[in-house]
């Protein structure tokens, strides 16, 4: 279901057979080049595309959560502490990083979602802070400021094929792809079915929503969760491909840069927009950083944003862009949305 | 028994009492109007039922159940909805998808059914749907079913928001002055929907501050008058009380 | 009990908070948005002051108002190229925010660019401590406790008083209205946002004695005015400065109390004074 133009149908705009052309060039990007920087740039990317689309979800419900990287940052620490402090094999302990984070999201939001609009955002400030300064100072459990060196995965031998995540990149890459392409799915199957419409209607009008049936703790509650369950998945993974967490890693500048990523990308589209907004700011941030210029980074991620809002229409982000240009290019018409499964409807 | 009935329910703002010690029973299938001149706690009347507003005093029966204290949505899941003031339904929405996202009380399928697309799931929206474009038709605004809905006019648009209160399903109809700023023509055509709604088995509620509306349609009518109920019974009969005239002297002409 | 030197720093705190506080919601009240850019603001005015002091020698007092016009300034220029075009119709709240958030992190890379990445410290700018017998006070912080105090009877006045003051408090009250009695509701929002952000700027010189001046000074008085005006209740004034008055006061003492956790202490118990008072302290009730 789409509201209005804010919410662009995704194969209206790009049709399928586009995507599926770009998942199987990213598909066999590993055959075409073993270069590090592509392939890591490649994986950071997609795992911060996750993220964003918890950030997107959770916008849909109208609210706008700035503590999410705290949420890989729990993932993080969970994996970490699992495989290396306590020496439980990689994967159940991937599998607890999401679940913990869902829980930890879950009593989370039952809390702080009743103050909900700006007090959310702010309250979502501080938890990030709190884990931060909890990560600082707990010695015991998290090695304080020094951070826990991570673990990949144990080698998987198929035969007298191995796959080995410590001497190379190709597994990591696609495993993210793996990751990626599950949380697409189900990012934007929630997005489009009756349950994401359900959260639309309580961004757009919560009191007529709620007067019409829906209980609006609930859905908020909802989204935050799974956020938070898809969050700690990208956490988990994204320390275990940097090798290393301290509280640095996923400190208030990462929560932001979520929420720049699917600005800049357009938070219309769930999973376009993600993953446009996190390969355009990781790869910019990536070259960014190689300047010999301190800061510049943050200078020039604030300024594409700012200039993002102002001059693409309304805050939809590249991705309408990039749907204005396919329009005019094969010149469909610029119509109102009409879902497809009541045109049939119409000619009765 | 009442179907739905206030006992001595009274809200206070601070000290002030938008409505006091109202007691008000409505009977299944009856169009009951509820006027009075501005300020005198109708559309508090109608926020208090819907559970917008919790009551300072007094208590609230549906079907003998109480529901003072609900949420609102626990209230419209009873199946008491109301329609507000405003026009905009949701911001960008067509009519279709205003009615589509107004008829999640239609569903009996599960948020998981939905997410994964059942067969059931499937079923039953077509069935919804289909309830949803007769509703359009009895309301007369099936012609403009895919057009935005910021784009129709201003009586189309009071009628989409009635038709999505009732894509809720609602046994009992709460109208909040469903005719404000229209003109005769407009208002009569609010007035026979209102009645095509009633012949459907739903009891309304009919909030309005002018009369001459309520004499088309109203079986009953209860005047309010500085929170306080101070008539109640044939909408005719109304018209020659002295108190309601007196009530409504200088602010509007019966 | 803490001893007195806690409770003058908390004092010191809540000053700071109250101020930063204070413009937020006078923004806030006209603009219907949060500048989470105040901090950043706070910062450049630590920075204006340090270079006018240090660089060109100019009275710690006079580059303080040096600072507030500066950094006033760029505050308006922010409200007419960015928060402007970036409210009404048609726009939701997300867009402002998200700009407004981004430009956090412009102006903490352009002071990083510009002034360097090392604090700097200007601790010799009014030196020396008040004996108070048992304990004593550095004059730097009876400096910032003036400040706030002449601050705020100045903003009473310019708001209850003067015609200004009085076209923004008509407008936070009835924006269509004010502008049915020729108020020009644009010319007010960037006045506001000017006050607003030369208030920050001179916390945030005020302080640079206090502590020092480093490109990211902004983020833990911004977090914790936020955290204050929340407390206080969004979009009350008394709220903002009760609620300043509160956190600073709370910061320094749980510190004392308890020095490990004590931040996270302090965020829990805004929470739970959240959960007890959803619209916060001074905040309108819910129906």
């Amino acid at each position: 279901m789409i509201i209005g133009r804010y919410y662009i149908d995704q194969k209206s705009v790009v049709p399928k057979i586009v995507i599926g052309a770009v998942i199987a060039l990213l598909a066999l990007v590993p055959l075409f080049t073993t270069s590090m920087v592509t392939l890591s740039t490649l994986i950071s990317s997609g795992i911060w595309s996750i993220a964003v689309m918890g950030f997107i979800l959770i916008l849909r419900t109208g609210q706008f959560s700035m503590g999410q990287a705290a949420f890989m940052a729990i993932g993080g620490y969970v994996s970490a502490i699992l495989t290396v402090r306590l020496g439980l094999p990689y994967w159940p302990s991937f599998l607890a990083a999401g679940v913990i984070s869902g829980i930890i999201a879950l009593g989370i939001g039952l809390i702080v979602l009743r103050a909900g609009g700006t007090s959310f955002s702010i309250i979502t400030i501080a938890f990030g802070e709190i884990v931060r300064i909890v990560a600082l100072n707990w010695d015991d459990v998290t090695r304080g400021a020094s951070g826990i060196l991570t673990k990949p995965p144990a080698p998987i031998t198929i035969g007298n094929f191995e796959i080995n995540f410590a001497t190379n990149l190709v597994p990591f890459y696609y495993f993210m792809f793996f990751l990626v392409i599950a949380s697409a799915l189900f990012f934007w199957q929630i997005d489009r079915s009756r349950v994401g419409g359900t959260f639309r209607s309580v961004a757009a009008n919560p009191v007529l929503a709620e007067h019409l049936g829906i209980h609006l703790m609930k859905y908020r509650v909802i989204a935050f969760t799974m956020a938070g369950v898809f969050t700690g998945f990208a956490g988990a993974y994204y320390v275990t491909f940097i090798s290393v967490i301290n509280p640095l890693i996923f400190d208030l500048w990462k929560s932001v840069q979520i929420m720049m990523m699917s600005i800049v990308g357009g938070p219309t589209l769930i999973v376009g927009g993600a993953i446009v907004g996190s390969t355009v700011l990781y790869s910019l941030g990536n070259y960014l950083t190689q300047l010999p210029v301190a800061n510049v980074q943050y200078l020039v991620f604030g300024a594409v944003v700012v200039l993002v809002l102002l001059f693409l229409p309304k805050g939809t982000g590249l991705v309408d862009l990039w749907g204005k240009f396919w329009r005019k290019v094969f010149k469909e018409p610029e119509e109102y949305e009409i879902p497809g499964e009541f045109s049939q409807e119409d000619e009765e | 028994m009442a179907l739905l009935e206030l006992n001595d329910v009274t809200k206070l703002f601070g000290k002030l009492a938008a409505v006091e010690d109202i007691d008000l029973q409505v009977e299944e299938g009856e169009i009951l109007g509820i006027v009075g001149p501005n300020g005198s706690g109708k559309t508090t009347l109608i926020n208090l039922i819907s559970g917008y507003y919790k009551p300072t005093r007094g208590d609230i029966y549906f079907k003998g159940r109480k529901i003072s204290g609900l949420r609102p949505d626990q209230i419209a899941r009873l199946g008491i909805v109301r329609t507000f003031q405003s026009n905009v339904l949701f911001e960008g929405a067509s009519v279709i998808e205003s009615m589509m996202i107004s008829s999640r009380l239609q569903y009996k399928t599960s948020d998981w059914q939905a997410f994964f697309n059942t067969r059931t799931y499937k079923d039953e929206q077509e069935k919804v749907v289909g309830n949803l474009l007769e509703t359009l038709q009895l309301l007369d605004i099936f012609n403009e079913t895919f057009r935005p809905a910021a784009a129709l006019s201003h009586g189309y648009q009071r009628m989409l928001g009635i038709a999505a209160a009732l894509a809720a399903n609602p046994s009992v109809l709460m109208l909040d002055e469903p005719t404000t700023g229209m003109n005769h023509e407009e208002a009569m055509f609010v007035v026979e929907n209102i009645k095509k709604i009633n012949q459907q088995g739903i009891t309304v509620l009919l909030i309005e501050h002018n009369m001459k509306v309520l004499l088309g349609v109203a079986t009953r009518v209860v005047v309010l008058s500085f929170g306080n109920k101070i008539a109640d019974g044939d909408p005719y009969e109304m018209m020659s009380k002295p108190e309601v005239i007196e009530a409504y002297l200088g602010t509007e002409t019966v | 009990m803490p001893p007195a030197g806690i409770w003058i720093d908390g004092l010191v705190q809540s000053c700071i908070y109250m101020t930063m506080a204070f413009g937020m919601v006078l923004v806030f009240s006209i603009l219907g948005i949060l500048n989470w850019t105040h901090g950043q603001f706070y910062m450049l005015g630590a920075f204006v002051v340090y270079y006018a002091v240090t660089a060109a020698g100019v009275p710690f007092p006079l580059s303080l108002l040096i600072s507030g016009v500066i950094v006033g300034a760029l505050g308006m220029v922010v409200e007419k190229l960015v928060i402007e075009r970036l409210t009404g119709p048609g726009y939701g709240l997300l867009a402002v925010t998200a700009a407004t958030m981004a430009l956090i992190f412009f102006f903490e890379g352009a002071a990083g660019m510009a002034f360097g990445l090392m604090a700097k410290g200007m601790a010799t700018t009014l030196p020396g401590v008040l004996d108070m017998g048992s304990f004593s006070i550095s004059y730097q912080k009876i400096a910032v406790i003036i400040f706030t105090l002449v601050i705020m009877v100045a903003m009473y006045i310019v708001l209850n008083r003067t015609k200004v003051g009085k076209a923004i408090r008509a407008t936070a009250q009835q924006p269509d209205a004010a502008s049915l009695y020729g108020v020009n509701v644009g010319w007010v929002s960037l006045i506001v946002m000017g006050i607003g952000c030369s208030l920050a700027a001179m916390a945030g010189g005020i302080m640079g004695p206090v502590q020092s001046v480093d490109p990211f000074m902004g983020r833990i008085p911004m977090i914790m005015s936020l955290l204050a005006i929340v407390i206080g209740g969004l979009g009350s004034l008394t709220g903002a400065i009760v609620g300043g008055i509160i956190l600073g006061l709370l910061n320094s003492v749980i510190a004392y109390k308890i020095s490990y956790f004590s931040e996270v202490a302090l965020f829990l118990l805004v929470i739970v004074i959240l959960l007890i008072r959803p619209q916060g302290l001074f905040g309108a009730a819910p129906k």
